[in-house]
This record gives C-alpha cells, sequence and structure tokens, in this order.
C-alpha cells in the first residue's frame, strides 16, 4: 500500500534487529525466539491433545500478522501469487507442490526431531552458547548445502 | 495475559523482520543455500554476534525478567537425535526452500504454496510427536517452563 519498506532491507540493518529481539524476549520472560515450539502449542491448541501454552499460539499468530503488515501494508506492489518462483521455472505445478509439501513434511519432522529449527537451534541456541544448538546448526547447515547442490547437479544447473 | 500481548507483539515483530528482509522467499533461501548470495548468512551470523555477548552480559549480571523469572540460558550437550534431526530438517529446508517462521510470512505475503508448506510443517511436526511417545525433545531455543512468571 504504502511504500515504506524497501525490497530487500540491508542484512546490517535486519540481523542485528533480529538479535535485539531475541535479547529482548529473554529479557521480558526469559524465553527464546523459538518458531516450531509455536507450532507445536497451536497444534496442540487445533487437536486439543497436548497441554497448550497460549502465549505461543499468540506468537504464532503474531508471525503471520507481522507479515502481512510489511508485506501488505508498507511495501507496495503485494499481490496473490504462487510463490517458489525459480522453483516454477523449472518444474511443473504439480511437482513444485510435491516437491515443498515432501520438502516441508521432512523439515518439520526433522525439527521435531532436533527439538528446534533455525530460529529456535540456529540463532536463539547459539547465542546462548549451546553445544547441542551448535551441533544442530552446523548439520542443518552441511545437509541443506549438500542437498541444494544436488538438486543444481540433477536439474542440469536449472535450479 | 500480558505474556500473550508479548508473545503476539514479538511475533509480529520477528514477522516483520523477516518479511523486510525477504526471507520469505524461495528465491533468497535457495540462492543462499546454493552460496550465490551471503546475505542470509551475514543476517544470522549478525544477529547472532549481537545477541550473544548481550545475553552472556545479562546472564552474568543475574537479572530477574519481569514475566519469566530469573534469566536462564540453557547449554545441553549434543545427542544423537539433534545430528539425526538436524540433518533431516536441513534437507526439508533445501527442498522446501523455507523453515517454520519464513513459512508464515510467505503465507500472508500473498504466495499460495506457503499453504503447502504450512501443511507440511504441521505434518511433519505430528508424525514426530506420535513417534516420540515418551519424551518430546524441548531444544535450547524452544519454549521452556520457567519457575515462576508464567
Amino acid at each position: 500500500m504504502f511504500d515504506v519498506v524497501p525490497d530487500r532491507l540491508p542484512w546490517f540493518i535486519g540481523g542485528p534487529l533480529l538479535g535485539l529481539l531475541i535479547v529482548g524476549l529473554f529479557a521480558v520472560a526469559n524465553q527464546p525466539l523459538g518458531a516450531s515450539g509455536a507450532y507445536v502449542h497451536t497444534m496442540g491448541l487445533l487437536t486439543r491433545r497436548t497441554e497448550v501454552v497460549v502465549w505461543r499460539v499468540w506468537y504464532f499468530v503474531g508471525l503471520f500478522v507481522g507479515g502481512l503488515v510489511v508485506t501488505q501494508i508498507l511495501r507496495s506492489g503485494a499481490e496473490v501469487r504462487s510463490g517458489y518462483d525459480a522453483l516454477r521455472e523449472v518444474f511443473p505445478l504439480w511437482a513444485t507442490v510435491l516437491m515443498v509439501f515432501a520438502g516441508a513434511t521432512l523439515l518439520g519432522f526433522g525439527a521435531g526431531k532436533a527439538g528446534g529449527c533455525t530460529s529456535g537451534h540456529g540463532m536463539c541456541g547459539t547465542a546462548q552458547r549451546s553445544p547441542a544448538s551448535l551441533t544442530v546448526t552446523a548439520t542443518f547447515m552441511a545437509t541443506a548445502v549438500l542437498t541444494t547442490f544436488v538438486l543444481h547437479l540433477l536439474t542440469g544447473g536449472d535450479l | 495475559m500480558k505474556l500473550n500481548l508479548i508473545g503476539l507483539l514479538f511475533g509480529a515483530m520477528f514477522g516483520g523482520v523477516l518479511a523486510a528482509s525477504n526471507l520469505h522467499e524461495y528465491d533468497t533461501i535457495h540462492n543462499m543455500l546454493r552460496l550465490k548470495e551471503f546475505d542470509v548468512f551475514w543476517f544470522m551470523g549478525s544477529a547472532i554476534a549481537v545477541s550473544a555477548p548481550l545475553l552472556w552480559w545479562l546472564e552474568r549480571r543475574g537479572i530477574v525478567t519481569p514475566l519469566g523469572g530469573p534469566l536462564t540460558l540453557s547449554r545441553s550437550r549434543p545427542e544423537r537425535h539433534h545430528v539425526v534431526g538436524g540433518a533431516l530438517f536441513g534437507i526439508g529446508w533445501a527442498v522446501a526452500g523455507t523453515c517454520p517462521a519464513p513459512a508464515l510470512v510467505m503465507i500472508s505475503s500473498g504466495a499460495a504454496l506457503g499453504v503447502i508448506a504450512l501443511a507440511g510443517i504441521f505434518l511433519g511436526l505430528s508424525l514426530h510427536s506420535r513417534q516420540a511417545q515418551t519424551s518430546a525433545h524441548v531444544g535450547d531455543g524452544e519454549h521452556r517452563s520457567v519457575t515462576s512468571g508464567t
């Protein structure tokens, strides 16, 4: 709507801002800013199975709302689209859907097993100097880069 | 109740930073993992470079947080499930080009396929919680119960 936020905020502004958010949540509530935990509690609320930490559900909602405010209000030219531009250029729609779904299921399972994701282990865990989080982060960075190169080779360099 | 508002607020700010940095786009993550653009590595690195020393300092001062009792940082030892889970997470992250927090921003930015990613993440997490019936592995970066204030 408005055109306040640039197409891509430089990393040296966004990164430190995120760092302050991590410190902020620890300083206010003694809690890390991990996102996969928010999924677990939101899922618990929907299925009414496990004990639900309600504020984690609000955090889940907040992620969506924050994205909405920046992309739809503070930035211009937002529209409904499929997303995944680079994948769609290489694969037909059905294959893209399949890949996204399979990849997301795998990352969800992995995050559950590891006890966190990019935000939980990758940033909040390493910021706490946790050996477990450092291990998880080093592992997923390595397999992610490796997998991307395999995809790159398999698609003959298209992806 | 205060904690709910804090959750919403920090979620919104985190989502806003992710959106502003374009981390909700598949292309951004893919170019990072293809080692074509290093912005996201710098982004993550500078977030840690800012938060790690501040957290260390706050811990050393022994501050008491208004909503969660005394500040406690957790430093668990690595175990097998960390490596296995991390490895699977990395493969999925590379294929889907998104992870839990940016997937939500992807949807709110209007990218319809983000819904597929969201459904997959939910499925994966529930498959895991079904498999691990004894104890949920709560990592150092995820929600923990604290003694007071919740």
